[in-house]
């Protein structure tokens, strides 16, 4: 009996930590329950924020390269944006390549913003200009600037992300409440803390997007 | 855009209540720059904003990692442009005491919804002046 209990134990216990190894951030993204998909705005957001952070900041550069040509175009668009951000020159062939051939347009925009980062290949963000998709040339058309620019606008979000997020104060905004506390940046780099300007005067934040 | 547009042709009434108008966009600062000082979407147009330059009246900030976005639970929830990190848009209202006593989360549900949008937080921003 104590025999055949120890047999059990030996098979189990090898599954058990192999299942307990921990995922990559990039394996955690690609296996998130709310992919960022249209119909999960509602849903599951903390979670695409955390492994977006976590992506971002702590992905190993060999991973993220591999996930350029990944199955799941989200995976290839978070990591494509992840090698801009971490200034990751050896990707800017395959970059221009996803700019010039991936088959989804969230892929090609996030391989663009990687190069205007990167600041190379000005040739293929000016052909992304033409294509085909109308939110490729609109974004192509925005970050060209950043390729004449001296300013490092990927240093620039990598000390941004380096921060880190607390999950516990994600969307703690609400009404009755203090507002929330938080650190941005004016357009010319330099901090803005909102608790420099709470308890003054009356105050409306629009938070949105480029074309909201 | 539009709200930031609308929110320029009431800027009389803020400047009157003595408010402070933000407006955050989770993007680093180069686009946030061009966000302020050029009109890309509504320029050209036959609508009221077509011939602006700069249609931006609020002070613009960067959240280049979507941080205080998603402080504020707006982060991550709109696919624009194909960059999901991008803000779904809100409103936010807070008083002379630092509490937040609105918020709007706009539907865009007509072509012209953005007015009243803006009217109601003027509405908001009064009440928060008391």
């Amino acid at each position: 009996m104590k025999r055949t209990v120890l047999t059990a134990c030996l098979l189990v216990v090898p599954l058990t930590s192999r299942s307990e190894e921990p995922r990559s951030p990039i394996e955690i993204y690609r296996k998130l329950e709310y992919p960022p998909k249209d119909e999960n705005f509602e849903k599951g957001w903390k979670d695409r924020v955390a492994a977006d952070y976590d992506v971002i900041n702590s992905a190993d550069l060999k991973s993220l390269r591999a996930a350029l040509k990944d199955g799941d175009p989200f995976v290839r668009a978070i990591a494509a944006y992840a090698l801009g951000v971490r200034s990751d020159k050896t990707s800017a062939d395959t970059l221009a390549e996803l700019v010039k051939n991936d088959k989804e347009y969230v892929v090609r925009i996030r391989a663009v913003e990687a190069l205007a980062l990167l600041k190379m290949k000005p040739e293929v963000i000016e052909s992304a200009k033409k294509d085909p998709d109308p939110g490729v040339p609109f974004v192509a058309k925005l970050v060209a600037g950043q390729l004449k620019s001296e300013t490092d606008y990927a240093a620039e979000i990598r000390q941004a992300y380096k921060a880190g997020i607390d999950r516990g104060a994600m969307g703690s905004a609400v009404v009755g409440k203090p507002a929330p506390d938080f650190t941005v940046l004016t357009v010319e780099g330099k901090p803005f803390q909102l608790s420099s300007v709470l308890g003054k005067k009356p105050i409306a934040i629009y938070f949105t997007a480029f074309d909201g | 855009m539009h709200q930031q547009a609308q929110l320029r042709l009431k800027k009389d009434a803020v400047e009157k209540l003595g408010a402070q108008t933000y407006v955050v966009i989770a993007l680093d600062t180069y686009r946030t720059r061009i966000f302020k000082e050029e009109n890309w979407l509504l320029g050209g147009g036959k609508g009221p904003f077509g011939k602006e330059k700069s249609i931006v009246f609020a002070t613009p900030l960067s959240d280049p990692a979507g941080h205080a976005s998603a402080i504020y639970g707006v982060s991550r929830r709109a696919l624009r442009w194909g960059s999901w990190v991008e803000n779904y848009p809100h409103w936010y209202v807070i008083d002379q005491k630092g509490n937040i006593t609105y918020v709007l989360k706009p539907t865009f549900a007509t072509p012209t919804a953005y007015q009243d949008d803006v009217d109601k937080v003027i509405k908001e921003l009064e009440k928060a002046a008391k």
